[in-house]
């Protein structure tokens, strides 16, 4: 008796495990319907939910080829707003992360007609150009994700860097400035805008932003490694000397790391 | 005259010097700017923003809809200061 006591408290106990692990999709309504039309579009819909789902699931593991053929299916679907433009974000993620840019954009501006508003396709488009190597098309691309998000930081980043790389100092500058404006203690904004000021021969502009850079974070060797530049221009060779040494010392890049140490070292 | 010769020559080795001199400093800079150029470059590029639920970017949590329109750069997504 005492046996079979202790064999039911034993199955209690483990039965609510085991009722754990198996796990239920939430149940769907049963279509209250015969019409042939309504069930063709009930499980149009339930398809777009699934490939969404399988998608999604396949991108999160990188299964890039999984999720083009998920998402592929979603849109030939012709999903209703939001999902159209949505799968069609989506799908350029994929697309980009197999290498193929230009299938990549077609969608996002797609998705971008369908949805005007559509913000994170703006700036995916921007990031799709820069990996492209199409430098003019990712400076119209972040010219529209400026129009549509001014006060983005994103945005301001992604022009700014594209402003600076192709000589257009006045723009980079005010990106820059934008975004320190908004966010004063955001590093690498005071060493772009740094860079920026140097490329223009603001010297002096070049250093405080390097300053203050470096006093947000001490150990940015990049911005240590400008402002030993800056100081070499200037004729401050001391100073240079030990921001060369401060910059091989913090840099985790041993590319840096060594030119700083020969810089330290020539001078 | 053998005097004012001297002069000449003195003051002739002198300019030579210094314009060695000026000469050796400057291509040193020029050497140290040659060397920095490369490394002076802009910051990373940001990356992708992520997937989105079928729900679309309407939906009341959607990430890379907040991040691509935030204001402050660590809610953006931003490449963090490297080292």
């Amino acid at each position: 008796m005492r046996i079979a006591a202790a064999l039911i408290a034993a199955c209690m106990g483990v039965l609510p495990v085991a009722a754990y692990a198996q796990v239920y999709a939430a149940p769907t309504d049963a279509p209250r319907t015969t019409d042939r039309t309504t069930l063709r579009n009930l499980a149009r819909e339930r398809e777009i939910h699934e490939r969404f789902l399988r998608g999604l699931a396949a991108e999160a593991r990188g299964a890039w080829s999984d999720a083009d053929s998920e998402f592929t299916r979603a849109i030939a679907l012709d999903p209703p707003e939001p999902r159209g433009a949505t799968a069609r974000y989506d799908l350029a993620i994929a697309k980009t992360r197999l290498g193929d840019y230009g299938a990549a954009r077609a969608l996002l501006n797609e998705a971008l007609v369908r949805d005007p508003g559509f913000t994170a396709a703006a700036a995916n488009l921007v990031t799709v150009n820069v990996m492209a190597g199409d430098v003019r098309a990712a400076r119209l691309a972040a010219d529209r994700f400026i129009a549509l998000a001014p006060a983005s930081a994103r945005a301001r980043y992604e022009r700014g860097l594209l402003a600076l790389r192709t000589g257009d100092i006045e723009t980079a500058r005010a990106d820059f400035r934008a975004l320190i404006a908004d966010d004063p203690s955001y590093a690498i904004a005071h060493y772009d805008l740094a860079l920026v000021e140097l490329r223009a021969g603001r010297l002096d502009s070049a250093e405080l932003e390097l300053s203050r850079a470096l006093a947000l974070a001490p150990r940015y060797a990049r911005a240590r490694f400008a402002l030993g530049t800056v100081y070499v221009r200037i004729g401050r060779t001391a100073d240079a000397r030990a921001a060369f040494d401060r910059a091989a010392a913090d840099a985790s890049d041993i590319t840096l790391r060594t030119i700083a140490a020969t810089l330290r070292d020539r001078l | 005259m053998r005097c004012l010769r001297s002069r000449w020559t003195i003051l002739l080795t002198l300019l030579a010097t210094l314009a060695v001199a000026g000469g050796v400093g400057f291509a040193a800079e020029v050497g140290l700017e040659e060397l920095s150029r490369p490394h002076l470059a802009p910051s990373a590029d940001v990356g992708l923003l992520a997937p989105i639920t079928d729900a679309g970017r309407t939906g009341w949590d959607c990430a890379p809809e907040k991040a691509a329109r935030a204001t402050a750069a660590r809610a953006a997504e931003l490449p963090a200061s490297d080292r």
